[in-house]
């Protein structure tokens, strides 16, 4: 049992005096003695992260809440999953991370031009390290296991990903043939290698 | 409970079924035709082609897909796995078709089975499907079913099946302060909710919960298609009677 525990739209979050880093202004409600301020540059992850978000425009805002009590969390009526990790690192699009706890480190990873074509960063956001994790998601987040073979993902319906999986993008004469009017995938996401991929039901700008 | 409770593979994905109210697996093992921007991800190996590219291997598509002003809509999927589909995390259903014959609004349909033959309805916006199969469609909220003899709101109807194509029905006041203008051929004003879709004699009605529909981007192609028809004078008013609605709303953004 974590400190996490997330139902349908809402984060729960049980404080003993630990401190988890939350997304700006999620809060909805809270109970016992709760101190939110401002994580810093980068989202807590220091100086060299802030740097590389603005460089790379993967805006992550982040509050440290602290103390003891129950907290409340949530964001635009979006679903949330409690990811555990364990010595482990999930990479996330910095609008569908909600909260994490002590023990975990962001930091920001440049992914090169690939993710150009869905209209998000060049950049993502890379949590590692044990601890849990909450993700957001428009509609209740599907887990898809990749282990030794692949799964195919619209970079718009792409949440995030845990273990050790490599990506690339299929922009193969197949997938040129969604291009066209309306909006149809330009490229899909090929994931390779042992890991799971978080995707949502919904298809984000669509 | 909607619950991160499983963690899915290409065996366990369902067959067929639902993998949460907004998302479906086909179970692949053939050809589907599929809603461009409709799949979310598969496992397997699936090709995706073009209608016409792919027709032109395989001709029965042609006779199977018997719509052009859809056909750069749409996609085939071919191959063996498990292929997951969503639409703007709207509710997904599945439906059979066993021998019969079902219309739906071409933006709500997401996918069917090649057993199923599509052509382009009488109502503007409506595709028919005719046969045997299976085909997915997309709704916001739950669908209501409803009988005839029934009035629809043009927005929230899904489709039909087995009852005659309807026919629009107007609101009795709204006629009543419009026959001036409109015997001066003036239309299109418009509250909302004046004009219906009436349905008679025997079948079932679908209903989607909301009145939020997704544009269709076919229905630029219908209209310039129908467009086609007028002669050059009539087309000339038609084009002036555009550019001054334009205009007007252009200005009215502008305040």
């Amino acid at each position: 049992m974590g400190q996490l525990r997330a139902d349908g739209r809402v984060l729960h979050v049980d404080l003993q005096g630990e401190t988890i880093r939350a997304r700006t202004g999620s809060m909805v409600a809270y109970e016992g003695k709760v101190d939110f301020k401002n994580a810093g540059m980068g989202g807590g992850g220091g100086f060299r992260a802030a740097l590389k978000q603005r460089v790379a425009g993967e805006g992550l805002s982040l509050m440290e809440v602290s103390g003891a009590g129950h907290v409340m969390l949530a964001e635009d009526g979006q679903y949330v999953t409690r990811v555990e990790l364990n010595n482990e690192t999930l990479t996330v699009e910095a609008d569908s991370l909600l909260a994490l706890t002590q023990g975990l480190q962001t930091d920001v990873k440049f992914i090169g031009l690939s993710n150009l074509s869905n209209g998000q960063g060049v950049a993502t956001t890379v949590v590692s390290g044990s601890g849990e994790v909450a993700l957001l998601s428009d509609g209740p987040m599907i887990a898809l296991s990749v282990a030794g073979d692949e799964v195919f993902v619209d970079p718009q319906a792409y949440v995030a990903s845990q273990g050790n999986l490599q990506m690339n993008l299929i922009s193969g004469v197949s997938w040129r043939t969604f291009v066209g009017e309306g909006n149809g995938e330009a490229f899909t996401q090929r994931f390779t290698g042992q890991g799971t991929v978080f995707l949502q039901p919904a298809e984000r700008g669509a | 409970m909607l619950q991160l409770d499983q963690t899915w593979t290409a065996a366990t994905l369902p067959e067929n079924d639902n993998v949460n109210p907004y998302a479906f697996s086909v179970a692949l093992n053939g050809s589907w035709f599929i809603s461009k921007g409709a799949m979310i991800a598969y496992y397997g190996r699936i090709t995706f082609e073009a209608i016409a590219a792919f027709a032109s291997r395989e001709a029965w598509v042609a006779a199977q897909f018997s719509s052009p002003i859809y056909v750069q809509d749409w996609v085939v999927a071919n191959g063996q796995g498990k292929l997951v589909l969503a639409d703007r995390g709207f509710d997904v259903n599945s439906y059979d078709i066993d021998a019969g014959n079902l219309t739906i609004k071409a933006t709500n349909l997401l996918a069917f089975d090649a057993g199923l033959e599509l052509k382009q309805s009488i109502v503007p916006g409506f595709v028919t499907l005719i046969g045997t199969g299976k085909f997915l469609a997309s709704s916001n909220g739950p669908v209501i079913f409803k009988e005839p003899p029934f009035r629809a709101d043009p927005e929230a109807l899904l489709g039909w099946a087995d009852c005659p194509a309807p026919s629009h029905h107007h609101d009795a006041a709204w006629m009543a302060a419009n026959l001036m203008s409109a015997a001066q051929g003036i239309f299109g004003r418009t509250s909302g909710e004046e004009r219906q879709f009436d349905f008679t004699g025997a079948g079932v009605i679908l209903l989607q919960s909301s009145e939020m529909t997704r544009s269709d981007p076919a229905t630029l192609r219908l209209i310039e298609s129908q467009a086609a028809v007028l002669p050059v004078q009539q087309k000339q008013t038609l084009a002036q009677r555009l550019t001054a609605e334009v205009q007007q709303s252009q200005q009215q953004q502008r305040r």
